[in-house]
């Protein structure tokens, strides 16, 4: 007998983990192609979420076209940090550009808090909270759609990653740059190709959680950490392990908020990562 | 005073140093040479406490030092210099011989003993005149210099020279060959040197270990290596520097 | 990172110009700041103890960040145990502050020296990702232990610290000038530790720590040592913080003041000690002037220390000597 409420935390712990993954993957692809772990996602993470929300209500456009206009803010933004901030800051060693990108989540975050006020605002999307019933397992269309959206992008990833002439490209400089720069691969491209994509990735995870949760200015830095942790535990550069990472991260935190302690919920991430760094430093699928 | 034994290492499928072993006597002055990949930086890297063998044994007077870390190694009296050259950019030269002093005689140690001691050693590098320089103004011949110093600072029994000669010219390779001379004979300090400079190493060294693909290929007194048809035959279309 | 001091106190050299006056701007600063309750509003005197004590948490993070190199974020985190123990003692326990404070920094020491060990064999980013969390980790627990803190209720009823002999420190001036004396003492012992041979040994590690490595220095126990240095002078600061502020709230505590230590430090210029005592000073004052326009300041600052990175990392102290004023 499955007992049905243990079969919808595992759905919502799954859901939650593919919403960590997206943002995983990103983070791991910026960090392992750009050497910074971008931490200004976490402000991207808020924007987005914003713009979607603003063009839900204002503009009154559909839930599914705001999550492209959401990314694509994602997008401008962050390949415009890079452009204007890290590209000048990468001479000067890596701590500098990690310190900026902080800065930068920072100054999104305050930005965000200085326009639309720190008090949290609902982003509903009435058709996609229906309730469904399957196999006994209550749950919401929005979820599904989460699945699915998430699915897609993985896979698109996965595709752009081993088969487009950038992707090979970004896959190259995560190797090696010097020798890929050596080869030929226009570094910058490839950089501003990562930041889009990773831009995207972490707006997407952004505007498909705030349903369920809420948008305000300090939505972004738990997800933020979290990532960050996933990156680690899936091993540095690895796709597939940010995917698993965050999968196992949002199993943890869902059924651990229940069974342990639901107070210290964010906690978990904490400790996934000491284990991590003391079991397995270079995480599940790590190549470094 | 220095023994390796069976010392392997291998990074995923490649390995780098494969059952190698050999001594060195106190006094002596040994190379290493070997075409590029040999596994003779490997090697440096093992002794030294950089990486950690899968197999084999390194003993230092009879004490085994096998894996321990880089600083306890270099306090047992085994100093060494880096391929790529290393350094505190940010110091003067003094500054930087003079870490390497505190780091011999510990920081309570008396200002004026720890002064003494880096002022002499710049003074034989020939270094005196940059003294209050700052490092990272300096040309790569003169930070090679440094770092040197310092590591002749710590007082090693054993020194261990990554490449020292590279990219020297003729006159300033003899000057070297000069200097090592006589911190071996009047310092008393054992040298192992990896080099491509064959002219150097047979002016300098009076036993030369060969490495090849990770093993010990051949070894004896320069003459010897010189005319051995296994150690010529590894050489061919490798590049050596005749200087 | 660090700009290293050419001043090699530890020779003798010769100074151009009479001793004394290399000392006439520090003293005359001593001066101002002491007299300080005479002449300003208690407002401002208030403020000028804030700002003393992130002074205080800023030179002892420098020596972590801009002496030997490691960037890490949880300053806040070891400040807050330093106030909430201290706190604990005292109101629930009810321990003197003079036993309560050496107790709390004490704590925090062994605290910062048992999360070091470990943590500082980590390179670079996952040690700063990891203090990120550990700051998180710590304010969640000030938070949620509501039976220990009091949670976002606050934490109420903090006296000053008991007085010695006929000095009380009940009020703000004393209060602010206990806060004064023990900045002096503590910047003093730092700067003299900064330009000590140990001081020395962590600039070496923060430029190379392999080439360090390989001379023979213990890297790991001096980083654990700058860690743990920098740990109980923000535990300390805590103390301070608790019994002149006299309210705590788990807020006050969070990610948010170990950043702004980060800042501060940076915008102050790294590495040299009395820049982030600055650049504390600067912040705390302009934060508190531009309390009419509270997300402003804040954006300002998140566009200054990007502006800094770009254009000037040393930072204000860069931009002094760049004007040539030292």
């Amino acid at each position: 007998m499955i007992d049905t409420i243990v079969l919808t935390q595992l759905l919502n712990g799954f859901i939650l983990g593919l919403i960590y993954g997206l943002m995983a993957i990103g983070l791991t692809m910026i960090w392992s192609v750009t050497d910074l772990p971008d931490f200004s996602q976490g402000g991207i993470y808020i924007i987005s979420a914003y713009v979607a929300y603003w063009t839900i209500i204002l503009l009154n456009v559909p839930y599914f076209l705001a999550i492209p206009i959401g990314a694509l803010a994602g997008i401008l933004l962050s390949v415009a940090f890079e452009r204007i901030v890290y590209n000048r800051l990468r001479p000067s060693g890596v701590l500098s550009c990690l310190l900026a990108a902080i800065a930068l989540f920072f100054l999104l975050e305050n930005v965000a808090n200085a326009l639309w006020t720190p008090k949290a605002k609902i982003m509903s999307v009435p058709e996609t909270e229906v309730s469904l019933n399957l196999f006994g397992i209550v749950t919401s269309y929005h979820r599904i759609i989460i699945f699915i959206i998430s699915v897609l992008l993985f896979i698109f990833v996965h595709l752009f990653i081993k088969y487009t002439k950038i992707g090979m490209a970004m896959r190259a400089v995560a190797e090696d740059r010097e020798i890929a720069a050596l080869m030929g691969v226009d570094t910058s491209k490839v950089y501003i190709a990562t930041w889009a994509l990773g831009g995207a990735l972490t707006s997407v995870a952004a505007i498909l959680i705030s349903p369920l949760y809420a948008v305000w200015p300090g939505m972004g830095t738990l997800p933020l950490l979290k990532a960050l942790v996933v990156v680690i535990l899936g091993g540095f550069g690895s796709i597939i392990g940010a995917l698993i990472g965050g999968l196992i991260l949002g199993l943890i935190e869902t059924f651990g908020a229940i069974y342990v302690s639901a107070a210290y919920q964010h906690g978990f991430a904490f400790i996934l990562l000491l284990l991590t760094l003391s079991l397995r430093p270079k995480g599940l699928f790590g190549r470094r | 005073m220095l023994k390796v034994t069976g010392l392997t290492k291998s990074f995923g499928k490649l390995v780098a140093v494969n059952n190698l072993s050999f001594t060195v006597g106190e006094g002596e002055r040994v190379a290493i040479i070997g075409p590029n990949g040999a596994g003779k930086t490997t090697t440096f890297n093992l002794i030294t406490g950089h990486l950690k063998p899968d197999r084999g044994v390194v003993e230092f007077y009879g004490k085994n030092i096998t894996g321990l870390k880089p600083y306890k190694i270099c306090r047992a009296g085994i100093g060494r210099t880096f391929q790529i050259v290393r350094s505190f950019p940010n110091f003067t030269v003094f500054e930087h011989v003079l870490v390497g002093a505190i780091s011999r005689y510990g920081p309570r140690a008396q200002i004026d003993l720890l002064k003494n001691q880096t002022e002499n050693i710049i003074q034989k590098l020939g270094l005196i005149a940059k003294k209050d320089t700052i490092v990272r103004n300096l040309t790569i011949v003169d930070k090679k210099r440094i770092e040197l110093a310092t590591a002749l600072a710590l007082k090693p029994k054993l020194l261990l020279l990554d490449e020292l000669m590279a990219g020297l010219n003729p006159a300033e390779i003899d000057e070297y060959i000069e200097l090592l001379k006589r911190i071996n004979e009047e310092d008393g300090i054992t040298l192992i040197v990896v080099e491509h400079v064959m002219r150097a190493v047979m002016k300098l060294c009076n036993r030369i270990i060969v490495m090849h693909y990770g093993k010990k290929l051949a070894e004896g007194a320069p003459m010897e290596i010189s005319t051995n048809r296994d150690v010529i035959e590894a050489y061919l279309g490798e590049g050596v520097a005749y200087a | 990172m660090a700009s290293h001091s050419k001043n090699n106190t530890y020779l003798k050299k010769s100074f151009f110009y009479p001793r004394a006056l290399r000392f006439a701007p520090i003293i005359i600063t001593i001066i101002i700041l002491t007299t300080l309750p005479l002449y300003a509003s208690s407002y401002i005197v208030f403020v000028a103890a804030i700002a003393l004590l992130y002074a205080m948490v800023a030179a002892g993070y420098d020596v972590l960040l801009g002496y030997t190199g490691q960037l890490s974020f949880c300053q806040g985190a070891f400040y807050g145990i330093g106030a909430y123990l201290s706190a604990i003692l005292t109101v629930n326990y009810g321990w003197s502050f003079w036993q309560a404070m050496p107790t709390s920094v004490l704590f925090v020491g062994l605290v910062s020296a048992i999360i070091g060990y470990p943590a500082l064999r980590l390179r670079g980013a996952y040690f700063a990702v990891t203090t990120f969390f550990l700051a998180h980790f710590v304010y969640l627990i000030f938070l949620n232990e509501v039976s220990l803190t009091g949670g976002p209720l606050g934490f109420r009823g903090l006296r000053p610290p008991e007085p010695i002999g006929p000095l009380s420190f009940e009020s703000m001036t004393n209060g602010y000038l206990l806060i004064l004396f023990s900045f002096i003492i503590i910047y003093a012992l730092l700067r003299k530790f900064v330009n000590s041979n140990v001081g020395l040994i962590l600039k070496s590690i923060e430029q190379d720590d392999i080439l360090a490595e390989s001379m023979g220095i213990n890297t790991a126990a001096y980083k654990l040592l700058s860690f743990v240095i920098s740990a109980i002078v923000a535990g300390y600061a805590g103390t301070m913080f608790a019994h002149f502020f006299r309210l705590l709230h788990p807020t006050t505590f969070s990610w948010f003041l170990s950043e702004m230590v980060v800042i501060i430090t940076l915008v102050g210029g790294v590495g040299t000690l009395i820049g982030p005592v600055l650049g504390a000073g600067i912040v705390t004052f302009i934060l508190e002037f531009l309390r009419f326009a509270p997300e402003i300041r804040y954006i300002g600052w998140a566009i200054a220390l990007i502006a800094i990175l770009m254009f000037e990392p040393k930072g204000l102290m860069g931009l002094i000597k760049r004007v040539g004023v030292k």
